[in-house]
C-alpha cells in the first residue's frame, strides 16, 4: 500500500505514502512539526500535544496531533495558523510549570528539545507562580542510569522503550494525573542491556548517564560518524570528544543496520581508551622484566630472531578487533614470510582468535541475508550463539520484525532469551545437550507449516565452540530444499567478516594448537589478541606460548596473553584509526579517527609493515588510505567499491555492500556431549570493559544458569551455591531456567574464575550455606 | 512465594475467569489487599509472576487506582465524599468532625491501625448527601453528629462485618433512593466487599 | 407532570425482593429474552434498537442503534457494560445495579443474541460494592436456571458474564480507558482512530461498550417494540430516563420520566422545589456540564434543548445550587475532582487541570490576583481551545475540557461572585 497521496500544508503541495504519519511526511518535505513525545523509531501515542496542526474537515478547522493523523488524498493542513500557535504556545507554558530551572546544571542543555522548542514557539514568559512539584533528584535507577523526576515531561518515550523494542520494562509511570512520575520497583533497578537508548531519546535532561554527567557541553564536542566495533552486527556511532577525550559515543539512525539504537556496552565501552593502563610505550622482556625500548630496537629485535632462527615457522593469531586494512596488512606481511616462496593453500598461517569460527556458507549456491530481510521474510530460522549477549541489536531487530508478524524459529540451547518472542522454541525434545538433531527435520509439524515454500532468514552458527556442525549442515540443507532461504552466518565478534574476506585463508585456535605439534622453531605473533583469557583452548595456548621461541604481542592492554609475550608493541584503538570494517551483511562501513594516537602507539598495519620492510620484503604502504585503495579492487561489484573516498559520500555513509571471496578451512571439532556450557556474555572481564570504570562492575557477577530439576540433582535449596572442578572453586548465584534441558549447566567464559574451568572435565555444585565456604579468588 | 495455597487457589479461579491473564491482575490486587490490609511489595511479586509482567508494570497499575492501598491500612476505612454535591450539603462539617475525631488528616492512618481516613470524591450517594463509606458500605444522609456517633460506634463494637443497612438505620438520614430490603452481607476489610473475591460475609 | 416507569417499575412494585430472580420472573421477566432468543432473529432485535432511536445513557448520547451497526465481523466479540458510574451527581445506575440486576441480564441476553457475542463483562466501579454483590448473585442464579452458560433457554446460544470491580478512577468510565482497566492497565483512555472499540476494543477485538441503563431499556424495547420506545418522549430524546436530583432540593433521588418536560417542571413537581429559597444556578448533566442559571429553568430535558443552551444533559444528573451557595467554593470543588481523576497521558490536562485548581484556591482563600480571572479563562481555553461548545480540545480525551466547564460558567455568568474576591482596583491621583 505504497500508493502516493497529495495533501496540501501551509498552502503548498506536498507527496507522502499512503497510511504515512502526518508528523513524518511533513518532516521529509522539509517541514519541522515540533514534538517531545514522537519518535521515529516508536510506535505513536499523542500524548505531549505538541504536534496540534490544524487540519480541515466536515465540521470545520479541529486541531488534531500530526503524530497520530496520517496523510490521505486532500487533506488540508495548517502548521502556522493562530490556533496552532496559540496551542503551542499553551503546551509549553504547561510543560515548564512544573520543569525545574536546571538549565546551567543540566547535562541536556544546548541539546535539548525543551529549550529549542521553547525559544522557537513559546510563549516568552511563564504566568506560573504557584509551586512546583518537588522530588528527591536524581536518583540512580541502575548502575548507569540516573533520573531526575522533576524534569521528566512524562512523554512516555522511555517506558515505551523498554516496553516495545527492548522488551524489558522495568520503568513505568506510576500514580495518576499530575502525581504521575517514572520509576522503577524497589529492588528491581533498570537493568537492561538497551538502557542507555532511553538516555539518549530522552528530550530532556531527566535521564542522564553516569558516565557523561557534568563532563560537557555540546558545543565543546569535536563529532563524527563512525561504526560500533563491539559485535559484527555494524551500529552506527556517533563519537563525541572533547580536549582530546572520547566522552560519549550516541546511536546514529542507520536504516540497514541499528536504526538509532546500541546496546550499553557499544554506548558506554570506551573509558579504557585514556586508562592509565593503556600499553604507550614498547615493552620487551629482560630476563623476567618487560623494559621499554624504541621502535627501531624493537624491529631490530624481530629481525634478529628470524634471522637467528634460520627460516623459522611464524604464525599469527588475530583478533576480530582490527580493520579491514589492517587484516589486509597482516596478510600481505603474513604471505611475505611463508616458508614456501609460493603460496599454497595449507601452509597459511594466520588463526582467528574465537572459537566459535567454522567454515560457514560462503559459497555461491547459498545466498547471504541482511538485516532487510528479517523485516520481509516469512519466518526467522535461528541456531547459533546467544543472540541477546553477543548481538544485543540484532536481538532488537528480531524483536520487531516478530512484532510486525514474522514468524520465528529458535532452535535451543543457548537461545533461551529468545524464546518468548518465538512462536516455536525447539528445546530438550528435538536438541540433545551434545547440539545434535534428535529427530529429522521433516518430522517436525509446526516447523513445515511455517517455512515450506515461504521465504526464510537463517541466522545460523555453533551455539558452543565445542559443538560439531553436522547439525548446522542439516539445518541448513533442509531448509535450503524446503525454503526459499537467505543465511546469515553468525560470528558475532567485531570484525570477523572483515578478517575472513582479507585474509588469504584463516584458521581456528583448534588448527593453531594441532599444527604447533608439526612445526618447530617458532615465532607467535597475537594482534589484537587475548586467546588464553578468552578461548576454550586458553591452557593449552597457555602452554604452546610459553614453549614459543618468540612471541610478538600488538595489544591495547596488558592481559593474560601479553603476559607470556617477549616484545609487546602497544596499538592504536577505537576511534583513534581510520579504515572499514564488514558487518555480518558483508556490509562495509567506515570507522573514522577522531583522537590522537597515544604515548608511542602506532597501527597494527604500520608496525608489520616496517617489519617486513626491515626483512627486504617489497612492501610499501605509506598510508591507510592507501592499504584501502588496493583492498578495495578486490570486491566483486566494481561500481561500489568500499574505498575511502565512496564511503565518505553522503549516499553511502552507512555502508556499501559488496561482494568477496572468502575461503575457511578449520577443522571441525569432535567433542563429547558437554556437562557444563561456557558461554560469553554480553559484559565480562576483557580488557576494555575492565578499564572502563562506567561499566566495569556489570561484568562482576559470577552466576550459573540451569533447570530446575538439575538443581535438585545436586540437592540444592539455596540460590547460591559453590561449584568445583579440580582444584577450582567459585562461589556462584543460581539463575533458574527451565528451558535448559537436564544436565545442562551454562556458566560464563568470560567472567573471573570461569576461565580455569574445562567444559569436557566433571564438575560439582554444593550448597553453600555461610561465609566459610566462600572461594577466594 | 509469599502467598498461602487457598489464596493462590483463589488466585487461579479468578485467572481462570478471563480470556487473557493480565485483566485478573485488578482482582488479585483486591486479592491481595484483602488478606494484608494493604499491597505489599512481596504480594506485588507474587502477583508478577502469576500473570507474567514485571513489578514495576503491576506497581504502575496498582498506584494509578485510589482504591488499591500500598501503605498499611486501618481495619476501618472511612471514606467521606467531597464532591459537588455534597460539597453544597455541608460535607465540609461532617470531614471536619471525623478528622477532628479520629485526629487524622486526609489518607493517614491512626497508630493501631483502626481507623483510615480519606477525602473521596463521588461515591453515588449524592441524593442522601453528605454520605460515607466504611470499608465501602454506604451511609447517606450523615451530620457532623451521627458521623462522630458512627466512628464511637465502630470503635466500641469492632464489627467483624460492616453491614451497609444496618448503619445507615443507626446513623444515616436522607436516603438516594428506596433501598427496599435490609441487607445483611457486607464487608470485612477495607477492600469492596464482593463474594467472588471472597472479600464479603453475611451477618447473621 | 409524571413519572413513567419502565426501567424502574419492577423495582417499584416489588420491593422486598426486585433482586431476586423468582420476583423478576413472576412480574414477567425474561420473558423478552426467550421469545427473541427462540424465535427472533439478530437483524431483527438490531432494527428494533434502531427504531426506537434510543440514544446512549452514560452521557454522550450517541444513538445505540448506529453502535451496534459499527461492530465489526470477528469470531471473537465482546460485550462490555459500563457500570463505572463516576460522574459526580449521577447515582442512577445503581438502583439500576442494587435493585434489578435481571433486567440488565436480560437486556445483556438480547444484545449478545443481536450482535454474536458469547462472553460479557459488566464493569462496575469498585466504591459499589453492594451493588456489584446484588449482580453477582443475580448472575449466579441466572446460571442455576440455565438462563447464562451454554444453550441458553435450551437454543445454541452461549452467554458467559464476568462481573469485573474499578478501583476508583473515574477515567474508566470513558469507553476505551474502561477496556484498557479491563485489560488490567492503567485507566488511560486510548487514541480514536485507531483504536474505536467496535473495530479494535478489548484485547485489539471489535467491542460493544453500553451504558448499564441503555442495555437495561432493551428488554421492555423488544417486549413492546422500538416503535413504541420511541413515541415517549420527544424528537431526538426518545423513551424515558432516570434523572438523578440532588443538592438543594427537598425530594432528592431518582426519577424516570419521559425526556422533553423543562428543568423547571421537574425540580418542582417530583423535586417539590427547593427549601424556600431561589436557585441561584443548577448543573443540568453532571459535573462535565456548564452551569445554567436560575433564570433558564424553562429549558426542556432533551440532548437537544439543552446542548442548544450550551450546556449537556450527559448523565442526566441534576443538581440544585440555592442562592446561598458559595459558587467559587462549588467551582472549585469540581476543578478539584477533575485534576485529582486526571489520568496523567497528555500535557494540558495533566498540568492545565491542577494548574487551575491551584489557582482557584488562591482566589478562594483570598490570595487572589487582579489578572487571575483572565489566567484561569486563558488556561481553560487552552485546553480547549475557543471556549466553544461543544469544546474543541488540545487533549486526547473530554476530560480535560470538562474540567473548564464550570470556570466558563462561573464566569460568564457569576463573575462579581469572583471579582468580590480579589484585591481592589487601585487608582491613584
Amino acid at each position: 500500500m505504497n500508493e502516493k497521496v497529495t495533501f496540501t500544508v501551509d498552502g503548498k503541495q506536498l507527496e507522502g505514502k499512503q497510511g504515512q504519519l502526518l508528523i513524518e511526511a511533513c518532516e521529509d518535505s522539509g517541514i519541522h512539526i515540533p514534538r517531545f513525545c514522537w519518535h521515529k523509531r516508536l510506535d505513536p501515542v499523542g500524548m505531549c500535544r505538541m504536534c496540534l496542526v490544524e487540519i480541515d474537515t466536515p465540521r470545520g478547522k479541529t486541531l488534531v496531533p500530526s503524530c497520530t493523523t496520517q496523510v490521505s488524498e486532500e487533506l488540508s493542513v495548517e502548521t502556522e495558523s493562530d490556533t496552532v500557535k496559540k496551542a503551542q504556545e499553551g503546551v509549553l507554558e504547561f510543560l515548564l510549570i512544573n520543569h525545574p530551572l536546571d538549565c546551567p546544571i543540566c547535562d541536556k542543555a544546548g541539546e535539548c528539545p525543551l529549550q529549542d522548542q521553547t525559544m522557537a514557539y513559546g510563549p516568552g514568559e511563564s504566568r506560573f507562580i504557584e509551586e512546583k512539584r518537588h522530588f528527591e533528584k536524581p536518583i540512580p535507577i541502575s548502575d548507569i542510569v540516573l533520573l531526575d523526576r522533576e524534569r521528566c515531561i512524562l512523554c512516555a518515550r522511555c517506558t515505551r522503550f523498554s516496553d516495545e523494542i527492548s522488551g524489558d520494562p522495568l520503568i513505568e509511570f506510576i500514580q495518576r494525573g499530575n502525581k504521575t512520575q517514572v520509576n522503577t520497583f524497589p529492588d528491581e533497578p533498570f537493568k537492561s542491556y538497551f538502557s542507555g537508548n532511553t538516555v539518549q531519546i530522552c528530550p530532556v535532561g531527566a535521564l542522564t548517564a553516569t558516565s557523561y554527567r557534568f563532563k560537557a557541553r555540546p558545543w565543546d564536542l569535536k563529532k563524527v560518524s563512525s561504526t560500533c566495533n563491539c559485535c559484527s552486527l555494524g551500529c552506527s556511532v556517533e563519537l563525541n570528544v572533547s580536549q582530546n577525550k572520547m566522552l560519549r559515543i550516541l546511536g546514529e539512525d542507520n536504516e540497514f543496520t541499528n536504526q538509532g539504537w546500541l546496546s550499553d556496552k557499544g554506548r558506554y565501552n570506551f573509558e579504557y581508551l585514556h586508562s592509565e593502563n593503556r600499553l604507550l610505550n614498547i615493552q620487551s622482556r629482560e630476563n623476567e622484566d618487560f623494559q621499554t625500548i624504541n621502535i627501531s630496537d624493537a624491529i631490530e629485535k624481530i629481525k634478529n630472531k628470524i634471522k637467528d632462527l634460520d627460516n623459522p615457522d611464524i604464525k599469527f593469531i588475530v583478533g576480530a578487533n582490527s580493520t579491514n586494512e589492517e587484516y589486509f596488512a597482516i596478510n600481505k606481511f603474513a604471505n611475505s614470510l611463508n616458508r614456501n616462496e609460493f603460496l599454497s593453500k595449507d601452509k597459511s598461517n594466520v588463526y582467528f582468535a574465537d572459537d566459535h569460527i567454522y567454515n560457514g556458507y560462503f559459497s555461491d549456491e547459498y545466498t547471504n541475508a541482511t538485516f532487510e530481510d528479517l523485516d520481509t521474510s516469512d519466518a526467522i530460522v535461528v541456531w547459533a550463539e546467544d543472540i541477546k549477549d553477543n548481538l544485543p541489536v540484532l536481538f532488537l531487530r528480531i524483536k520487531k520484525a516478530v512484532k510486525n508478524g514474522v514468524k520465528l524459529v529458535v532452535f535451543g540451547h543457548t537461545n533461551t532469551a529468545l524464546e518468548s518472542l518465538a512462536d516455536h522454541y525447539f528445546g530438550a525434545e528435538i536438541v540433545s545437550n551434545n547440539f545434535e538433531l534428535k529427530t529429522s527435520l521433516s518430522n517436525i509439524q509446526e516447523l513445515k507449516d511455517i517455512i515450506d515454500s515461504k521465504k526464510v532468514t537463517t541466522i545460523v552458527g555453533k551455539s558452543t565452540p565445542l559443538q560439531k556442525k553436522d547439525s548446522l549442515d542439516t539445518l541448513i540443507n533442509h531448509l535450503q530444499k524446503v525454503s526459499d532461504l537467505k543465511i546469515f552466518n553468525c560470528f558475532s565478534r567485531a570484525n570477523t567478516f572483515g578478517a575472513i574476506q582479507h585474509i588469504d585463508q584463516i584458521k581456528g585456535l583448534n588448527d593453531f594448537c594441532t599444527e604447533y605439534e608439526d612445526s618447530n622453531k617458532n615465532i607467535v605473533f597475537t594482534i589484537g589478541a587475548n586467546p588464553v583469557n578468552s578461548s576454550f583452548f586458553g591452557s593449552k595456548i597457555k602452554d604452546i606460548l610459553e614453549d614459543t621461541e618468540y612471541v610478538v604481542s600488538l595489544d591495547i592492554f596488558k592481559n593474560e596473553t601479553t603476559e607470556l609475550a617477549d616484545l609487546i608493541l602497544p596499538t592504536t584503538a577505537f576511534g583513534e584509526k581510520e579504515g572499514t570494517i564488514t558487518n555480518m551483511e558483508m556490509r562495509v562501513m567506515k570507522q573514522n579517527k577522531i583522537l590522537p594516537d597515544p604515548g608511542s602507539t602506532l597501527s597494527e598495519w604500520e608496525y608489520l609493515i616496517m617489519i617486513a620492510q626491515s626483512l627486504g620484503k617489497d612492501i610499501n604502504y605509506d598510508s591507510v588510505n592507501q592499504l584501502n585503495s588496493e583492498l578495495a579492487n578486490q570486491f566483486t561489484m566494481t561500481e561500489a567499491l568500499p574505498t575511502f573516498d565512496n564511503l565518505n559520500k553522503p549516499s553511502n555513509l552507512f555502508g556499501i555492500l559488496n561482494q568477496k571471496e572468502i575461503n575457511l578451512n578449520i577443522k571441525d571439532v569432535d567433542q563429547d556431549s558437554p556437562s557444563l556450557l561456557m558461554v560469553k556474555r554480553l559484559y565480562g572481564d576483557s580488557s576494555t570493559q575492565i578499564n572502563s570504570p562506567s561499566i566495569s562492575m556489570l561484568g562482576s557477577e559470577r552466576f550459573i544458569e540451569l533447570s530446575e530439576s538439575t538443581l535438585d540433582k545436586y540437592g540444592i535449596k539455596s540460590n547460591v551455591a559453590t561449584l568445583t572442578q579440580g582444584s577450582s572453586s567459585i562461589f556462584v548465584n543460581i539463575k533458574l531456567n527451565n528451558l535448559l534441558p537436564d544436565n545442562l549447566v551454562l556458566a560464563p567464559i568470560n567472567r573471573r574464575g570461569f576461565e580455569k574451568l574445562d567444559s569436557t572435565k566433571d564438575f560439582d555444585l554444593k550448597e553453600t550455606k555461610n561465609m566459610k565456604d566462600l572461594s577466594v579468588n | 512465594m509469599s502467598w498461602e495455597t487457598d489464596r493462590l487457589e483463589k488466585a487461579k479461579q479468578i485467572i481462570e475467569m478471563y480470556p487473557q491473564k493480565r485483566s485478573a491482575l485488578g482482582p488479585l490486587l483486591y486479592l491481595a489487599q484483602d488478606k494484608d490490609g494493604y499491597i505489599s511489595n512481596e504480594s506485588i511479586v507474587e502477583i508478577s509472576g502469576l500473570i507474567g509482567i514485571t513489578e514495576v508494570q503491576v506497581q504502575s497499575v496498582a498506584s494509578f487506582y485510589s482504591m488499591y492501598k500500598q501503605e498499611p491500612t486501618g481495619k476501618y476505612l472511612l471514606s467521606v465524599c467531597k464532591s459537588i454535591s455534597c460539597e453544597i450539603s455541608n460535607s465540609t462539617d461532617v470531614i471536619n468532625s471525623v478528622k477532628n475525631f479520629t485526629g487524622l488528616s486526609n489518607n493517614e492512618t491512626d497508630d493501631k491501625n483502626f481507623f483510615t481516613y480519606e477525602s473521596v470524591e463521588c461515591i453515588g450517594a449524592c441524593g442522601g448527601a453528605p454520605a460515607i463509606q466504611v470499608n465501602y458500605e454506604t451511609i447517606e444522609g450523615l451530620t457532623p453528629d451521627k458521623a462522630v456517633d458512627l466512628c464511637k460506634w465502630l470503635k466500641e463494637e469492632e464489627p467483624e462485618i460492616v453491614v451497609a443497612d444496618e448503619l445507615q438505620d443507626k446513623f444515616g438520614g436522607v436516603k438516594s433512593f428506596d433501598w427496599a430490603i435490609a441487607d445483611n452481607n457486607g464487608a470485612t476489610s477495607p477492600v469492596p466487599g464482593f463474594q467472588t473475591y471472597d472479600t464479603s460475609k453475611e451477618k447473621k | 407532570m409524571k413519572e413513567t416507569l419502565l426501567l424502574t417499575k419492577h423495582m417499584r412494585e416489588n420491593p422486598e425482593d426486585s433482586h431476586s430472580l423468582k420476583s423478576y420472573e413472576k412480574n414477567g421477566g425474561y420473558k423478552s429474552a426467550k421469545k427473541v432468543l427462540k424465535s427472533g432473529t439478530p437483524e431483527e432485535v438490531l432494527q428494533e434498537i434502531k427504531d426506537s432511536n434510543i440514544r446512549g445513557r452514560g452521557g454522550a448520547g450517541f444513538p445505540t442503534g448506529v453502535k451496534w451497526g459499527f461492530l465489526a465481523e470477528d469470531e471473537e466479540r465482546y460485550l462490555v457494560i459500563n457500570g463505572d458510574e463516576s460522574e459526580p451527581g449521577t447515582f442512577k445506575d445503581r438502583i439500576l445495579l442494587e435493585r434489578d440486576p435481571h433486567q440488565l441480564i436480560e437486556g445483556m441476553i438480547i444484545t449478545c443474541f443481536a450482535a454474536n457475542i458469547s462472553k460479557a463483562f459488566i464493569y462496575i466501579r469498585g466504591e459499589y460494592a453492594k451493588p456489584a454483590r446484588r449482580v453477582q448473585s443475580a448472575i449466579e442464579q441466572a446460571y442455576e436456571k440455565g438462563y447464562l452458560g451454554k444453550k441458553i433457554f435450551g437454543s445454541s446460544m452461549n452467554l458467559d458474564i464476568v462481573v469485573h470491580l474499578g478501583a476508583g478512577a473515574y477515567i474508566c468510565g470513558e469507553e476505551t480507558a474502561l477496556l484498557n482497566s479491563l485489560e488490567g492497565r492503567r485507566g488511560e483512555p486510548r487514541l480514536k482512530p485507531p483504536f474505536f472499540p467496535a473495530v479494535k476494543g478489548l484485547y485489539n477485538k471489535p467491542t460493544l461498550v453500553n451504558n448499564v441503563e441503555t442495555i437495561s431499556s432493551v428488554p421492555w424495547i423488544m417486549s413492546n417494540s422500538g416503535k413504541d420506545y420511541s413515541s415517549l418522549g420527544v424528537e431526538g430524546s426518545t423513551g424515558t430516563r432516570i434523572f438523578s436530583l440532588s443538592g438543594h432540593i427537598n425530594n432528592p433521588g431518582n426519577y424516570e420520566i419521559e425526556m422533553g418536560s423543562s428543568f423547571g417542571e421537574f425540580v418542582d413537581t417530583l423535586g417539590k422545589g427547593v427549601k424556600n429559597k431561589a436557585i441561584k444556578a443548577y448543573i443540568p448533566g453532571g459535573a462535565s456540564a456548564p452551569w445554567l442559571r436560575g433564570d433558564q429553568l424553562d429549558v426542556k430535558m432533551t440532548i437537544d434543548d439543552v446542548a442548544n443552551e450550551g450546556s449537556m444533559l450527559g448523565s442526566g444528573a441534576v443538581v440544585m445550587m440555592d442562592e446561598d451557595t458559595n459558587l467559587v467554593l462549588a467551582a472549585k470543588s469540581l476543578v478539584s475532582f477533575f485534576a485529582h481523576e486526571s489520568c496523567g497521558q497528555c500535557t494540558p490536562c495533566r498540568e492545565g487541570t491542577t494548574w487551575l485548581e491551584n489557582i482557584l484556591e488562591r482566589v478562594a482563600s483570598g490570595r487572589g490576583r487582579l489578572s487571575d480571572i483572565d489566567l484561569l479563562l486563558d488556561v481553560c481555553d487552552n485546553i480547549s481551545p475557543g471556549l466553544t461548545w461543544p469544546p474543541k480540545m488540545t487533549t486526547i480525551c473530554p476530560l480535560g475540557p470538562s474540567a473548564t466547564a464550570s470556570i466558563v460558567s462561573l464566569m460568564k455568568d457569576f463573575r462579581s461572585e469572583v471579582e468580590v474576591l480579589l484585591p481592589k482596583k487601585v487608582v491613584i491621583g
